[in-house]
């Protein structure tokens, strides 16, 4: 049990960042248009291969990796927990991990409304991020004994966790020849979610007022959850059915909004920006919530005489124990909850430059083709990103720089720096290849660590396949 | 160009079967050893003068109370090491003596502390005993299930010390360190 617990702990939860900068403003990858419904597309219409137009995977830890625990070194390991982990982390840290795989997806470009494309799909996504409870830690590790005085924060525990998938219809459209606009509707069908994220109250043990020590406990804790009790309970449940059901609008339901926008401020220097998954999710659906809240001081069984004499019979320990049990009850319940999504935040600003790839002049493509409004295409394109994404301990942010270059029509190849929370030294490369109408994409993050991967704070990896026309010229 | 995708292709995949993992051992976790040491209060007694003066005979106050922390399983079963301290306070005119028994489930002596307190003392009788490794056996703490205070009054009935509110109090605490893993 705690092998896996550490393996999801380690591993299941590599995703941190869900930023996809690699994959951010690609104009010539569609599944772009998920992470910005406002980018400039070229296509007439585009078909997702299902199952294999979109998978990305982000895992991220801060503070340790698996490595520092795990390497063969032939060092203690309760001593490196110890080092690395109890004394190296702090209640910022955090394991995540995120991954969505699109079932399907598709768009196309009306003959009527050249200026406007449509896009279409579903994919099914889990996020998961937990916060180091560094005090809980240091409690369950080292006990409360020459702790006096020290205040355990509960609120160090925050940890949330859900799979749900995601039907989503967007509209891109080109206003002008310097703006694009788009935006998304989302349908959330929630299969699970598990969320405990506003606890507060502490445990603290001081010099007792009659007694030697006092214990306190203050707690104000709420674990919420939908969607798992009855797969924990009901052991005959066929769980890829029940699975399925709730992935296909059978779960709780949520709606959601992404916006973007492309803006040219100059023939060559582009700005984008978009926000996505504005949304929540209502949970009614096999709920179930655990609370632990109030404030009790314990300083042992306390027998004063000559009160104690007056019930002889008393069972001082039960009654303390019933005492405790009344003033910080650990109850249960079935409300319904509200959960929001993490709401991500996308801006770049870019500059195109080298030789034109493609110009109004080479169009020849008639008095209303949206073409005919088109900027030059370049090249070369460079520039910067910045993303930043909600999360329980506040916005987490994401730098990157990237150079961006055109070969032919046929390929694109993208590179980053990214700075963020889990690594300084984060170099990713993506590949966008078209092979007459077969669109294949790959991309991975933090290449510099997969000398010894076991090592790295960050990892992500993406690929897709698709079908695509583009706009005839 | 389709000789530059393959090229760019063919890095790619090299870029992964060239990648490598140091060695890992994740059989570690099972030496990961978590001894936490909790310390709590046990049992707090306190008696004033002027109720020991109204008490008949020598013996003053025996009890026994219900104590169910020591036997639960997740404690008695995972129990280490560790010790239990006593504080005692006299502010009475008298001499007085104190039993603190631990009992079994059937009220068999366990174990057993003893103390001898001095008249109108200003000083506190502290004790610290120790279970466990060159200590007294852990057994005695595991199967102890009640607590037995007993009070003797080894003076007399009638007077009344100088110190202000006389009484006599018996404080307690266990400090004992557990397997969690």
């Amino acid at each position: 049990m705690v092998k896996i617990f550490f393996a999801i702990l380690f591993f299941g939860n590599l995703l941190n960042a869900q930023n996809k900068q690699l994959l951010y403003d690609f104009i010539e990858i569609p599944q772009a248009l998920i992470v910005n419904p406002g980018m400039e597309t070229g296509f007439q219409w585009h078909a997702g291969i299902p199952m294999l137009s979109g998978l990305s995977f982000h895992t991220g830890t801060s503070g340790v990796s698996v490595n520092d625990l795990f390497a063969n070194d032939g060092l203690d390991f309760t001593q490196k927990f110890t080092e690395r982990v109890l004394d190296g982390l702090s209640h910022r840290d955090e394991i995540s991990t995120n991954f969505q795989i699109e079932v399907f997806s598709g768009g196309f470009r009306i003959a009527n409304k050249p200026d406007q494309y449509y896009s279409f799909g579903m994919y099914v996504e889990s996020d998961f991020i937990n916060y180091w409870p560094k005090d809980l830690a240091i409690l369950g590790f080292e006990g409360n004994a020459d702790n006096l005085n020290r205040e355990f924060d509960l609120g160090h525990l925050k940890t949330r966790g859900e799979l749900l998938s995601v039907f989503h219809i967007g509209i891109n459209k080109k206003i002008d020849r310097n703006l694009t606009i788009g935006a998304r509707a989302k349908l959330y069908s929630s299969i699970f979610n598990l969320n405990s994220t506003r606890n507060k109250g502490y445990f603290v043990t001081t010099e007792g007022q009659n007694n030697i020590y006092s214990n306190t406990l203050d707690a104000d804790m709420e674990l919420r959850s939908s969607g798992i009790q009855e797969i924990l309970d009901d052991d005959s449940l066929d769980l890829s059915r029940t699975l399925t059901k709730r992935a296909l609008f059978g779960g709780n339901l949520g709606l959601g909004l992404d916006i973007g926008f492309t803006y040219s401020l100059t023939d060559q220097t582009v700005f984008t920006g978009s926000i996505l998954d504005i949304g929540f999710v209502y949970h009614n659906k096999d709920i179930k919530n655990y609370t632990l809240n109030g404030r009790a001081t314990v300083e042992g069984i306390e027998i004063i005489l000559p009160q104690a004499l007056a019930n002889p019979n008393a069972d001082f320990w039960q009654d303390l124990v019933d005492e405790i049990e009344e003033i910080v009850p650990f109850d249960n319940n079935e409300n319904g909850f509200v959960t929001f999504r993490p709401t991500k935040l996308n801006a770049s600003i870019r500059y195109n430059f080298g030789e034109p790839s493609l110009s109004t002049e080479d169009c020849n493509c008639g008095p209303d083709t949206y073409l005919n409004d088109s900027r030059i295409k370049y090249v070369n394109s460079i520039g910067g990103q910045i993303f930043v994404i909600n999360r329980p301990r506040g916005p987490q942010a994401a730098l990157t720089a990237f150079y961006q270059r055109r070969f032919g029509k046929s390929l694109a190849l993208k590179t980053t720096y990214t700075i963020d929370k889990f690594s300084f030294s984060n170099i990713g490369v993506g590949i966008n290849s078209q092979i007459g109408p077969v669109n294949f994409y790959i991309m991975a993050d933090n290449l510099l660590a997969y000398n010894n991967i076991a090592d790295t704070h960050y990892a992500s990896f993406q690929l897709g396949l698709n079908i695509i026309s583009w706009e005839k010229k | 160009m389709k000789k530059h995708i393959f090229y760019i292709f063919l890095g790619v995949f090299l870029l992964f079967m060239t990648s490598c993992m140091e060695e890992q051992n994740f059989d570690q976790i099972d030496d990961l050893s978590i001894t936490p040491t909790i310390e709590s209060s046990i049992i707090y007694v306190e008696s004033p003068e002027r109720l020991i003066n109204l008490a008949s005979g020598i013996s003053f106050y025996t009890a026994a109370f219900n104590f169910d922390a020591f036997s639960q399983a997740y404690f008695a079963e995972r129990v280490l090491d560790g010790s239990i301290t006593y504080e005692l306070e006299n502010t009475t005119s008298k001499e007085m003596e104190i039993l603190f028994e631990f009992l079994d489930e059937g009220g068999n002596s366990l174990d057993s502390e003893q103390f001898f307190l001095e008249p109108e003392s200003t000083a506190v009788l502290q004790r610290e005993v120790f279970y466990g490794g060159t200590g007294r056996s852990l057994d005695i703490i595991a199967n102890t299930s009640s607590l037995s205070v007993s009070v003797r009054n080894l003076g007399n009935s009638t007077s009344i010390s100088s110190i202000p509110s006389p009484k006599i109090v018996l404080r307690s605490s266990a400090k004992f360190r557990v397997r969690l893993k």
